[in-house]
């Protein structure tokens, strides 16, 4: 197709990178495809979560479908989810969902023996599969302390109870059920451009200065201790909430401070359940992505689309 | 201990009342204790026992499934476990003693006599097992009653099995439901008669038309559940759980319920329960509105407690800064899965032969007089004849055209028979509504004579 190419080149710069974490700004592209990107990294990308759960003994103080519940929101590592089939599209088994191709196997069995109340956690579930088992929040990169750590609690026993059963972890995704999202928190900010007007700001009394820098909730400007300038430590922390325009109108001196969102420039910060790595996230999220937009493209609808496109194209040049 | 109750919210009632027998329970999956309560609340106790979530709420506009009092709410929280709730429901059977000395029996399943499906979740016992999945016509007795009750009988205690009839009991739920049987108790009722009871227990999460209510008497139905990648989200990652129109507030004066939502976030900022009260602010038992506003702002929230915040849909900042902030909701028990209702051919009631009302007995639905009114104004008459006879009490009379009382149809002569002028030469057949017939027949006994005067259409 002729014409203007509307073709950018984002850029990605990683600010900060931990298992569980990361920070990223995207830059030299639009809202839609920073959104896209949310909104595949919530909803889109696979993990594996258990989905199945088969009681064999429950004599514990809460009900089957509680239980299954719960255990169906513990995040498992899923570096595998990717390769993975789905299960109702897995032809290695016929439709049941339980073949290796597609399901992952884990027991529990816990019982209570002594008058101590025994806490079950997602540490008692024994998986078939080594590569999918309960994320532990004690690996040595996390901050958690190990002590403290004892998995996560699924239901107490008490002395005589017992809890037996048998589960089938599927892979999924989040837009089916927030069990198979990976992502704790996804959510991107515009980065924030700010303008001190130094010529109106010289006018000022230090303590107008200081009333402007206390104005704002976060902490975006200081004081520079040695020439008394106010300066900005830092713009991200500026959350767009006006109080600063607010009070520089009130000092009767509008447009001391502006700010303007730079429209093709965003921050991301990515939390993980721990189902798989934060940054693997993004990267299987921009995988997902461009295989949507492949459907696209190879569905027949848009060569149709696209020729009417070209008819529309002539038209509108006076063709 | 004691059990409370709190008219028609979902909540722990009694700490016991898993071992209770009650008619109908309902029960909270994930009760919390308000991130706002006053000091009388503590004094009470009531925080001990929650009642509802703190659910992050949005004050905004969102799809238009939000007018009239609706809530928008948010599919990933209902997913993790917002608003779940546990109804346990009792069925009891009595096992009569009668006064010939015999009794009702309890039998093991005969395989041959009902569909096994129906029999499948009862025990060798007769009585149905606890941990079963029962549905709809499931039989969860196998009861069987003497068919003489009364009067003398020798040996009450040896009937043959000819002697007895079922009366076995059956489930009858909303289709779609998959009720799970808890429990199952015997005991003796005040008779000394065998008394057995069944709890049947169902988890359910909110769906459209589930009653949400905040502690302002701010009721409200979830009009639409939407997914969250579509929900508006905070830069700091924060997303509701539900958003609420805003109109809900001007007329309703509800300001409580905007200081509940400063003073829980301020709460969940600074983690310190804060309280809510409008009253007993000198001498510290509530804070004050400038107060919480400190610690919002000194937690990098605005004063206000409006956040800004970006469309999930289109990854836009919203053209305002939305109030949002945590408010404890409670769950009613008004849900729709009690009250959907829906009838095509059903029951009818004997003696005016239209359907029945109400929902427990399948009733239809009633075209009154001023939706009655509408179809006239409209003039849809074939619309009117189709709902106020088709469809309700189409009855055949034989009417006479010269004295105009109704007649009857002789079926060996097969014609119309004038019973007033004994013969059957001017009948002619038409439909009525039976009730029509009815009032003509109710008028005659009072002595009073309505003639049908008919002419050719």
């Amino acid at each position: 197709m002729e014409g203007r190419s509307y073709q950018r080149f984002p850029t990605v710069k990683i600010r900060e990178l931990k298992n569980d974490y990361a920070k990223f700004e995207l830059r030299d592209t639009d809202a839609s495809i920073a959104n896209a990107l949310r909104r595949v990294m919530i909803a889109e990308v696979p993990t594996i979560a258990i989905d199945l759960v088969e009681i064999e003994v429950n004599s514990s103080v809460l009900n089957d479908e509680f239980i299954a519940h719960r255990l169906g929101l513990i995040p498992l590592t899923s570096e595998r989810a990717m390769s993975m089939r789905f299960s109702r599209d897995c032809d290695a088994c016929d439709g049941d969902g339980q073949c290796e191709y597609c399901s992952v196997e884990f027991h529990l069995r816990a019982k209570c023996l002594n008058d101590q109340t025994l806490d079950v956690t997602s540490r008692e579930l024994i998986s078939s599969d080594p590569s999918v088992v309960p994320v532990d929040f004690a690996s040595p990169s996390s901050e958690y302390d190990n002590a403290e750590n004892r998995g996560i609690m699924i239901v107490k026993l008490r002395r005589g109870q017992e809890l037996r059963l048998r589960a089938i972890a599927r892979k999924g995704i989040g837009k089916d059920h927030a069990k198979w999202s990976p992502a704790a928190t996804v959510t991107f900010m515009y980065e924030p451009e700010i303008y001190i007007n130094e010529d109106m700001m010289e006018k000022l009394t230090l303590e107008q200065r200081m009333s402007v820098v206390e104005s704002s909730p976060t902490k975006v400007f200081d004081i520079d201790a040695k020439t008394g300038r106010v300066v900005v430590v830092d713009p991200e922390a500026y959350t767009y909430d006006d109080e600063v325009i607010k009070k520089c109108e009130s000092l009767n001196a509008p447009g001391l401070v502006e700010v303007h969102p730079k429209e093709d420039s965003f921050i991301f910060t990515v939390e993980s359940t721990g189902a798989i790595k934060a940054s693997q996230l993004v990267l299987n999220a921009i995988d997902i992505l461009k295989q949507k937009l492949d459907a696209v493209r190879l569905s027949e609808d848009t060569v149709e689309a696209d020729e009417q496109f070209l008819e529309l194209d002539a038209h509108m040049r006076g063709g | 201990m004691l059990s409370l109750k709190y008219g028609q919210t979902d909540e722990v009632a009694a700490l016991f009342s898993l071992c209770r027998m009650d008619t109908l329970i309902y029960l909270l999956v994930y009760p919390q204790r308000p991130l706002l309560t006053t000091r009388t609340i503590e004094l009470v106790g009531y925080d001990k026992l929650g009642a509802g979530q703190n659910a992050t709420v949005a004050v905004m506009s969102y799809s238009g499934y939000d007018i009239e009092d609706a809530i928008v709410m948010n599919k990933s929280s209902l997913d993790r476990g917002f608003g779940r709730c546990i109804v346990m429901k009792k069925m009891s059977a009595i096992v009569q003693k009668y006064e010939n000395g015999t009794s009702d029996r309890i039998i093991r399943p005969q395989r041959e006599r009902y569909d096994p499906e129906r029999l499948q979740i009862l025990d060798d016992d007769g009585l149905a097992s606890p941990g079963e999945i029962i549905r709809p016509d499931y039989i969860y007795i196998n009861k069987q009653s003497p068919v003489v009750t009364r009067g003398p009988i020798t040996s009450p205690m040896g009937l043959p099995d000819s002697a007895y009839k079922p009366s076995i009991q059956t489930y009858k739920g909303p289709e779609g439901e998959t009720p799970v049987l808890d429990r199952v108790s015997l005991c003796s009722d005040k008779n000394n008669n065998l008394c057995i009871k069944f709890m049947v227990r169902h988890t359910r999460r909110p769906e459209v038309g589930d009653k949400f209510s905040s502690r302002h008497g701010q009721k409200g139905v979830c009009g639409t559940i939407v997914q969250q990648e579509d929900f508006p989200f905070s830069e700091r990652g924060i997303c509701p759980d539900l958003i609420m129109n805003p109109h809900g507030f001007p007329s309703r004066m509800t300001v409580g319920k905007m200081i509940e939502l400063l003073g829980s976030k301020a709460g969940v900022s600074c983690g310190r329960f804060h309280y809510g009260s409008a009253f007993g602010e000198p001498s510290g038992h509530a804070d004050k509105v400038e107060a919480i506003s400190e610690t919002l702002v000194k937690h990098g929230f605005s004063y206000n407690g409006k956040d800004f915040i970006y469309s999930g849909i289109t990854g836009m900042p919203l053209q305002a800064y939305i109030f949002m902030g945590p408010i404890y909701y409670q769950k009613l028990k008004h849900m729709v899965l009690d009250k959907m209702h829906a009838r095509g051919s059903g029951p009818r009631v004997m003696i005016t032969r239209q359907p029945t009302e109400g929902r427990s007995r399948n009733g239809g639905l009633r075209v009154g007089e001023m939706e009655r009114d509408c179809l006239i104004a409209y003039g849809a008459s074939m619309l009117i004849y189709e709902r106020l006879m088709i469809s309700s009490d189409p009855f055949e009379v034989q009417v006479c055209r010269k004295c105009g009382l109704l007649g009857y149809y002789n079926y060996k002569l097969k014609t119309g028979i004038c019973s007033t002028c004994k013969n059957g030469d001017n009948i002619s057949t038409m439909k009525l509504p039976y009730a029509c017939k009815l009032l003509i027949q109710e008028l005659q006994s009072m002595n009073i004579v309505p003639r049908l005067k008919l002419t050719e259409a």
